[in-house]
């Protein structure tokens, strides 16, 4: 029975990646294969880790990660001692356009002397073992994520992660639903949502700073929906699930 | 992460700090976001595991009893709650009721303890709250002063930016010089002076539809409402309260040095949770009273064993106690109708003199004016009634020689009041001064009948009557001292206290008599009889030493 198990493992493992799940990290394999938070749980008793990427541009193909920031929530509790924040050098610093420095900040020499991707997503898989994933407009982040984390290790981002922009976007049109009020904004832009929840807005395109309002945010929603009866874990995927 | 050590920066204890400090203790917080009406630390549950700060939103103190919920303060923005449980670590000592969301900072027990440990600044703000003094008090007797807003008094608090304008200036250039310097009143160097504000900009030139050139004298406030450098903070934020304004200016003499704002004092007030004022606003029923007036019984008591000083207290007790005969006044008069003439809520011995600590019998008469027009007798008479009641009804016991406004004796026009006093002093028989001279010790309280004009002259005249004050001087006298002068201890030798010593009668009898006895000699119109020592030393036959001593022994 369990050389059955074993053997199917391995096959689960080839049809994810065609190399051995063995020769991956540790760390790598640790990831994969953390259990996924049962969908009963009260959402406060899910652990979250809230991400935040900072990028050379739009594209992942072309485009490189720069920086990452990342909090941990714990008992529906955003943890400052559990933030985490690292740069990360891009494959040509001197190609990162001057158009994009000016939203992030980075400098061209500062991203130089970072160290390089793959240890710095070692880091992160070890962050995210077990826990899920928050991240505001996921379709960007995850992309960007995913890439990089075929191309260094044949793995695949992993799911379920949670996007606050569907979330904002969906509690925006119950409210919208219940006043009858057309008029509202449908903007869910990160500092629109934060501003109308009325959480601070930490200044913005730092990769801990957006994770840290991104955290907020999640807490004034997930108690939302909690009062709305999507009290579960299992519900709030159903609201802003991502990544499935 | 600085946003969060931005907001630190701006609240006590962590304004205290330096920005490294603050920015290390910002990186330990967690923070959590709470729905409306859900209990975050709850009344004799488990001892608290953080430092609450209120980011956004507002908090419930209460308790809650079998009939109902008493609500004790609400925090907002930058206030903190929880450390008593966490100092102590001890179950919490009110419920903590989110009002609204809630966004809150948290510091973990362990980072609270280890910042108390090695920041003292941190240690010493927390140290100053009442709770804490008290419980120290517990364990070491060695307490020695009250908590800060039973203490500061006014010139602590003036920051010395006075912005003034000539009568001449129009609203506008009020405007500008407000906007200048960033503050939200303007005193108008008119004779009597004048003050504008915010709110009268807005209220009575904008909503009026008055234009910009309109002169501030004709919008101003004036004259106005002050308060020596000298008076507690406390007292300052009690009269802003009822009186519904946010400015107070402060006075040195006749001449105004400063102006105290309501924030500047609520700033104050956030850092100590004495919550007594708006616990008075928001008092509804004889119970909430009675809960309000057990509230200052209970907080004096505390402060009493926690060595404040008893002047001070009695100062305190009086504003707070006053403000709750206010606030019965003003309701009678709501249910009752507005009052047919001006009257004036007198007070008289203990609370007339500021020295009533704890809660003792109701002496309290009224006056109205002597013009009066037919019913309003019939008026008076019915407010009264319904204010002693109320008194009654909040703890405070009848005067057993029916010193109070519901006897008819005591609730009289004003010229009645006056032949009084006139009777007393020109036809001094012992007997009758014994039980009349706390009516020397009037205060009014409440009403816009000017009292003071009339009696006080007549009181003043005693000063030549050698007579009276030789009989009043012999009264006093009669009292004996609790100590037989001065080791013994003299206890009760009848009734129910035997073998007790009543403080009230024994103890200050004397010295309060004296100092009332010298006051009039010196026709100082103050009533509270440590500030009558002091006045008086220079212009009576009281020697200096002779004060002092009397000083230290009414403490």
């Amino acid at each position: 029975m369990r050389s059955l198990v074993r053997w199917w493992r391995s096959v689960v493992a080839r049809l994810v990646d065609p190399r051995r799940l063995e020769d991956l990290p540790v760390v790598v394999q640790d990831y994969l294969n953390a259990p996924v938070p049962a969908g009963r749980l009260p959402w406060r008793d899910v652990p979250y880790t809230v991400l935040d990427i900072e990028t050379s541009g739009l594209d992942p193909r072309w485009d490189s990660i720069l920086a990452i920031g990342a909090v941990d929530i714990e008992g529906g509790r955003v943890r400052l001692d559990r933030r985490w924040y690292s740069m990360t050098r891009p494959p040509e610093p001197s190609k990162v356009a001057a158009a994009s420095i000016r939203i992030h900040g980075l400098l061209r020499q500062e991203l130089a002397q970072a160290p390089p991707l793959e240890p710095v997503l070692l880091e992160l898989l070890s962050r995210l073992q077990g826990r899920v994933l928050v991240v505001h407009m996921a379709a960007i982040d995850v992309k960007f994520l995913d890439r990089a984390l075929r191309k260094h290790f044949r793995v695949r981002l992993r799911g379920p992660a949670l996007d606050t922009a569907r979330i904002g976007g969906v509690l925006l049109h119950n409210e919208r639903m219940m006043s009858g009020d057309d008029e509202r904004p449908r903007d869910t832009t990160l500092r629109s949502l934060a501003k109308q929840a009325k959480i601070p807005v930490h200044p913005q395109h730092n990769a801990l700073s957006d994770a840290l309002t991104t955290a907020q945010l999640f807490l004034y929603q997930a108690t939302r929906l909690q009062k709305q009866g999507k009290d579960t874990f299992h519900k709030l995927l159903r609201v802003g699930g991502c990544l499935k | 992460m600085e946003e969060i050590a931005r907001f630190l920066l701006g609240i006590p204890p962590f304004s205290q700090l330096s920005p490294e400090q603050v920015e290390q203790i910002g990186n330990e917080m967690q923070i959590e976001y709470f729905p409306a009406g859900e209990n975050i630390i709850v009344h004799h549950g488990p001892p608290s595991a953080y430092l609450y700060i209120v980011r956004q939103g507002s908090v419930d103190l209460l308790r809650e009893h079998e009939h109902g919920v008493q609500i004790l303060d609400t925090l907002g923005e930058g206030e903190i709650f929880a450390y008593p449980s966490l100092i102590r670590n001890k179950p919490p000592i009110a419920t903590v009721r989110t009002r609204e969301e809630v966004l809150l900072y948290l510091l973990p027990a362990a980072t609270f303890h280890q910042l108390r440990r090695t920041i003292p600044l941190f240690n010493r703000f927390f140290a100053t709250s009442a709770i804490e003094r008290i419980s120290q008090r517990l364990q070491a007797h060695d307490a020695n002063a009250a908590p800060e807003l039973f203490r500061m008094r006014l010139r602590d608090l003036i920051r010395y930016r006075l912005v003034s304008i000539s009568p001449d200036a129009s609203v506008r250039e009020a405007a500008m010089l407000m906007s200048q310097h960033d503050v939200s009143s303007v005193l108008v160097e008119s004779d009597p002076p004048g003050i504008v504000t915010d709110r009268d900009l807005r209220n009575r030139v904008l909503a009026a539809g008055l234009s910009d050139a309109t002169p501030v004298t004709r919008v101003m406030t004036s004259p106005v409402l002050t308060l020596p450098t000298d008076s507690l903070v406390f007292e300052a934020l009690v009269t802003m309260l009822q009186r519904k304004f946010h400015h107070m200016p402060v006075v040195e003499g006749d001449r105004i040095v400063g102006m105290v704002t309501h924030s500047d004092i609520l700033r104050q007030q956030s850092k100590n949770p004495l919550f007594l004022p708006r616990q008075l606003q928001r008092a509804r029923t004889a119970d909430d009273f009675r809960a309000y007036a057990d509230q200052v019984t209970a907080t004096v008591g505390s402060l009493l064993d926690a060595g404040a000083r008893v002047n001070d207290l009695g100062h305190v007790a009086s504003v707070a106690y006053d403000a709750l005969v206010v606030r019965l006044l003003q309701d009678a008069e709501a249910t009752l109708g507005p009052p047919p003439c001006p009257y004036a809520w007198l007070a008289f011995g203990s609370e007339g003199r500021y020295e009533q600590v704890l809660r003792t019998d109701q002496d309290n008469g009224l006056a109205y004016a002597s013009d009066a027009p037919s019913g309003a007798a019939e008026y008076f008479a019915a407010l009264a009634e319904q204010v002693v009641g109320a008194l009654l009804a909040s703890g405070f016991p009848p005067c057993p020689g029916k010193v109070m406004a519901t006897n008819p004796e005591w609730r009289q026009p004003l010229d009645v009041w006056k032949s009084y006093f006139e009777q007393w002093m020109s036809m001094p028989r012992e007997h009758t001064l014994l039980r009349v001279a706390a009516f020397f010790d009037y205060r009014p309280v409440y009403g816009s009948l000017e009292v003071e004009s009339v009696l006080r002259p007549v009181i003043r005249r005693g000063r030549e009557n050698r007579v009276f004050l030789g009989r009043l001087a012999r009264v006093a006298l009669r009292q004996h001292a609790p100590l037989s002068f001065f080791r013994q201890l003299v206890l009760e030798r009848s009734g129910e206290t035997r073998d007790l010593i009543d403080l009230k009668v024994r103890g200050t009898t004397l010295v309060v008599d004296l100092a009332r006895l010298f006051a009039l000699e010196a026709g100082c119109p103050r009533t509270n009889t440590v500030t009558r020592l002091h006045h008086c030393v220079e212009q009576s036959s009281l020697s200096p030493s002779g004060a002092d001593d009397w000083w230290q022994r009414s403490n």
